[in-house]
């Protein structure tokens, strides 16, 4: 079928692929099932031992131990850090890395990682679902997958216990149902109810939420619009207030004198000092983002140009303003920039670029010269291109990122900390240890007992409660505490808490890990101390 | 335990409400749902002949002239016209027996001879042998039918094969008081889309008027005691047909349109409300207990007739725990997890006043907009302010319309406490000092 009477122009004959079936199911369940499948694989595969377990990674998950074991939304005073229904939902999962606990030398953190593969299982369809939704081809949909899924930063921040992950998922799922091929209303209010549910799992989703409306403008029947909009924003305002609800429950909205509150914490969030510009070379936010370039500038770069062109079409619009949304945060100087920001941009990068990707390979096929010779050339010239840039450039880059990160184990010294504890310090339940966020459960499992004995040093001088247990004078409770885990998080932080950093000042170094002996170099990768408090 | 119960109950009421609230927005699920809810374009053709059923009583003149008058519009080429009034009501009798000379051969007039109720009058009609027409049309006193109504529900029999055909009712001087807004909507709801989710899952309370069925299938058969006609014990004569026709697998078709719903106005005082609400509470009680929905074929649609049938009492209880269960959640001290769960119905009850708001913007554009005749009234922000201040108070008096119901039904009063009728819905108000009482 290569010539129309009224186009009198010769066009070359443009394979479409046919809608192919293959056991019965059509060709998007098997793309869709081979893209998410590599990217669990990869994902999967030394989850436990790269990348380096992070702080937050152990708040997170400490709380979903707490609402498990019945002791509240977290083991210390809940401080209206974030809205709770991300670690309430971690909570759910929590039976899974159960399922391989209490094995010696093995960190509960870093094992707990799985829980976090259902959430990449789960966007990964997702994503795809919502590139077909947004007229993307299949192969389109299933670049889209694996750029989301694959990059080395994917790998890395993905595998973590981050509430950013799991607001992701929701979000994904608001936009999936935004776009429903039937517009039918109780889709939109079911968008309207995952973007809540986002929000309340991690709050800074909340700048994906304009994009979302725009989705749905785009989608909805004029003749059921106002109703479709109803619904969404009913549902979404109405679950969002059960948050500040709870405050009130509680008697917590708003407070005077620095009590807890849900204003306070709100208010802490919004003012907490910026990272400076990513622009300037000593600020935060600068190392930061190369902290991120440094997994993969590809998806980075090329997805940041790809929302911003995006702009341009109309079916890749909505993402591509949520996308250039989180951009402009993320580049504000005055703003605090967390260091697992980029989370929340990567579906936006990667449907930026999958949806250009379509366009461009669109406008090739559509291009119309005389002699079809010259047409038939220059598509594989393109193609040609496109295969030594990816084969040059990223492939390359993206398998030895990704080999670093199903094989490399950074976190023998954690683990190696755990064991010795578990081996040496006798009658646990009647010790105080000091450890970071990401060993606390780890000490749990060894016998002491929670947020009293077993204290995440983060709340040392913070919480009243805690404060309270330790006795002695103010400048003395140092004195109840008999052992210490250093990490390098805890040496970086020690400065904010007296009574951190009086232990660490009163202390001998019992064992250590780490290539430098104790007292040489401080903030080396992998330098782990246990020290014994010295009164 | 009192927290348990807590919980408990707010599940419950919450799994209600979201039902409810899900049928409710039945019409707008997808833009192909809410383009099936009208009347189908008609054809031009007419087949049947029709004949349409006026029972009055103790009504105005002017009133009933009005009806009349816009009926004899219609420009479907085959119908005429019954009125029936009540041997006991000579005055009316008399204003039927004037109406009847404006056009004999299409008017006919039946008397009552044992006048009780809408549904005895009915019965009478049938009875004379004055009804011809293949199809039966019910309508009220006040009622203001649209010249095209009748070819489009000709169309509608032979399209689709129904054997009942359910117009659209609307109330609509939404102005006249704080509870007319609301009730105004409720129709606007019933009629716009849950009677179609009715219909199409078999099983639907007809309303009124604006019915449509086969002559066939009220009529008195031969040589056989079965029951026929309306049910004249049952308070809600409407919809016991509708059940009884449901339940015996009849197809019935609900067509609203808003240039062609049959205009109607709600009750003047908030006493006659709360009557009519308490006779129609209690008509669908009598519903609920005579049973014919038992033989309804599957499961489903026997849980959708108990449902149905028992929303006012579930509405009546709603309005009753809902707030008892917050108050506990907040003055008792039960865990957080139940003080959170005691606020859970209240989501879908504000998710509903939300689709009510919007539901009210579509209502003041079908009925009171730029294009419309009727530009007298019109829905501003205070009619917003009414719908959502009025919501607890009109929740209220349905509840205890409910309750006044049952109460009546287990002291046996089930005496007819009719609707009187002042022409409010009308464009030009005729004055009201000369309104009859029923």
């Amino acid at each position: 079928m290569s010539t129309t009477l009224d186009r009198p122009i010769e066009r070359a004959p443009i394979n479409k692929a046919e809608a192919w079936r293959f056991l019965g199911r059509p060709a998007d369940f098997w793309l869709c099932a081979a893209a998410t499948l590599a990217v669990l694989l990869v994902q999967a595969w030394n989850i436990a031992g790269y990348p380096r377990v992070f702080d937050d990674e152990g708040t997170y998950l400490v709380q979903a131990y707490a609402i498990d074991h019945g002791m509240g939304l977290t083991p210390y005073t809940y401080v209206f850090d974030h809205p709770p229904l991300g670690w309430i939902q971690l909570s759910t999962l929590a039976w899974i890395p159960a399922a391989i606990w209490h094995s010696p030398g093995q960190l509960v953190v870093a094992y707990s990682r799985i829980i976090m593969l259902p959430f990449t299982v789960a966007s990964c369809i997702l994503l795809y679902v919502l590139s077909r939704r947004m007229t993307l081809p299949r192969w389109a949909a299933t670049l889209a997958v694996l750029l989301f899924g694959l990059s080395p930063l994917s790998v890395t921040l993905q595998r973590e216990i981050f509430l950013d992950n799991i607001a992701v998922t929701w979000i994904l799922a608001a936009f999936v149902l935004a776009y429903s091929p039937r517009k039918h209303l109780w889709a939109h209010v079911g968008s309207g109810l995952c973007a809540a549910v986002a929000v309340l799992s991690k709050e800074t989703i909340l700048l994906a939420v304009p994009a979302l409306v725009v989705a749905l403008w785009q989608n909805v029947d004029k003749r059921t619009r106002k109703y479709s909009f109803v619904g969404f924003a009913g549902a979404f305002l109405l679950l969002i207030i059960q948050y500040p609800l709870y405050a009130i429950l509680k008697g917590e909205l708003w407070s005077t004198g620095g009590k807890i509150s849900e204003i306070a914490g709100i208010t802490y969030q919004l003012s907490r000092p910026g990272s400076g510009s990513i622009f300037d070379h000593s600020s935060n936010a600068y190392s930061v983002l190369h902290n991120w370039l440094f997994y993969d500038p590809v998806l980075i770069v090329a997805g940041a140009v790809a929302v911003v062109v995006s702009l341009a079409y109309r079916h890749l619009r909505p993402v591509a303003i949520g996308g250039v949304i989180l951009v402009l945060a993320a580049i504000r100087p005055s703003g605090y920039l967390p260091a697992m920001y980029i989370i929340q941009m990567l579906p936006f990068f990667a449907i930026g670029i999958a949806g250009l990707a379509d366009r461009v390979v669109h406008a090739i096929l559509t291009y119309r010269a005389k002699p079809v010779f010259w047409q038939q050339l220059s598509r594989l010239a393109v193609l040609l291109v496109c295969i030594m840039l990816a084969f040059v450039y990223v492939v390359p880059r993206w398998y030895s990122g990704d080999q670093n990160a199903d094989t490399q184990d950074l976190n023998t010294g954690y683990a190696d900390a755990v064991e010795w504890v578990h081996t040496h310090i006798p009658h646990p339940g009647d010790q105080r240890i000091v450890v970071d966020d990401t060993l606390f459960l780890d000490m749990l499992q060894d016998g002491f007992k929670p947020s009293r004995y077993d204290i995440y040093f983060f709340k040392l001088d913070v919480d009243p409660d805690v404060m309270d247990s330790l006795g002695g004078s103010e400048a003395n409770k140092w004195k109840s505490i008999q052992y210490v885990i250093e990490t390098p998080y805890m040496w970086e932080n020690a400065v904010q808490s007296y009574t951190t950093e009086k232990v660490l000042q009163n202390s001998k170094v019992v064992w250590y890990y780490g290539a430098y002996p104790p007292n040489s170099i401080k903030g080396q990768n992998s330098d782990v101390e246990i020290r014994q408090v010295v009164p | 335990m009192l927290a348990g119960a807590v919980l408990v109950i707010s599940i419950v009421l919450f799994s209600i409400a979201t039902v409810t609230l899900w049928w409710m927005m039945h019409a707008w699920r997808t833009p192909e749902v809410l383009e099936s809810t009208t009347f189908a374009q008609s054809d031009g053709q007419t087949g049947l002949s029709i004949t349409l059923l006026l029972p009055i009583r103790h009504e105005r003149q002017d009133v009933v002239e009005n009806t009349v008058q816009k009926m004899l519009e219609c420009d479907h080429d085959n119908f005429d016209i019954v009125i029936i009034t009540g041997a006991d009501d000579p005055e009316t009798t008399g204003i039927a027996r004037r109406l009847a000379l404006i056009d004999p051969t299409k008017i006919h007039t039946v008397i009552d001879p044992a006048p009780r109720n809408k549904a005895t009058a009915l019965n009478a009609a049938l009875a004379s042998g004055q009804c011809l027409g293949d199809i039966l049309g019910v309508f009220d006193a006040e009622d203001v039918v649209h010249p095209e109504l009748l070819n489009h529900v000709d169309h509608a029999f032979r399209a689709e094969d129904a054997d009942v055909v359910q117009g659209g009712v609307q109330l609509l001087n939404f102005y006249s008081s704080w509870y007319s807004l609301r009730n105004c909507l409720e129709y606007f709801f019933w009629f716009r889309s849950r009677l179609h989710l009715q219909a199409e899952k078999g099983f639907i309370t007809l309303g009124g008027n604006t019915v449509f069925l086969k002559r066939e299938l009220v009529e008195p058969p031969p040589g056989s005691d079965a029951q026929w006609g309306w049910d004249d014990k049952c308070l809600a004569e409407d919809c016991e047909l509708g059940v009884r026709l449901s339940s015996a697998g009849k197809k019935v078709v609900v067509a609203y349109s808003p240039e062609m719903v049959t205009r109607e106005e709600t009750p003047d005082t908030l006493k006659s409300f709360v009557k009519q609400r308490t006779r129609w509470n209690q008509g669908f009680l009598q519903v609920y207990r005579k049973g014919d929905w038992r033989q309804l074929p599957t499961r489903r649609q026997r849980m959708l007739a108990r449902f149905t049938l028992s929303t006012p009492f579930y509405q009546a209880a709603s309005g009753l725990a809902v707030p008892t269960g917050i108050l506990i959640g907040i003055l008792v001290k039960v865990p957080m997890v139940i003080a959170m769960a005691s606020w859970l119905p209240v989501v879908p009850m504000f998710l509903v006043l939300a689709f009510e708001m919007a539901a009210l913007r579509d209502f003041g554009k079908e009925y009171f907009g730029k294009e419309q005749p009727d530009q007298s009234h019109k829905v501003g922000f205070g009619s917003y302010v009414k719908l959502v201040i009025g919501m607890p108070f009109f929740q209220i008096i349905l509840m205890f319309a409910a309750l006044r119901a049952v109460w009546r039904e287990m002291r046996g009063h089930k005496d007819w406490e009719l609707t009187k009728h002042v022409g409010a819905h009308l464009v030009a108000p005729a004055p009201s000092s000369a309104a009859t009482s029923a």
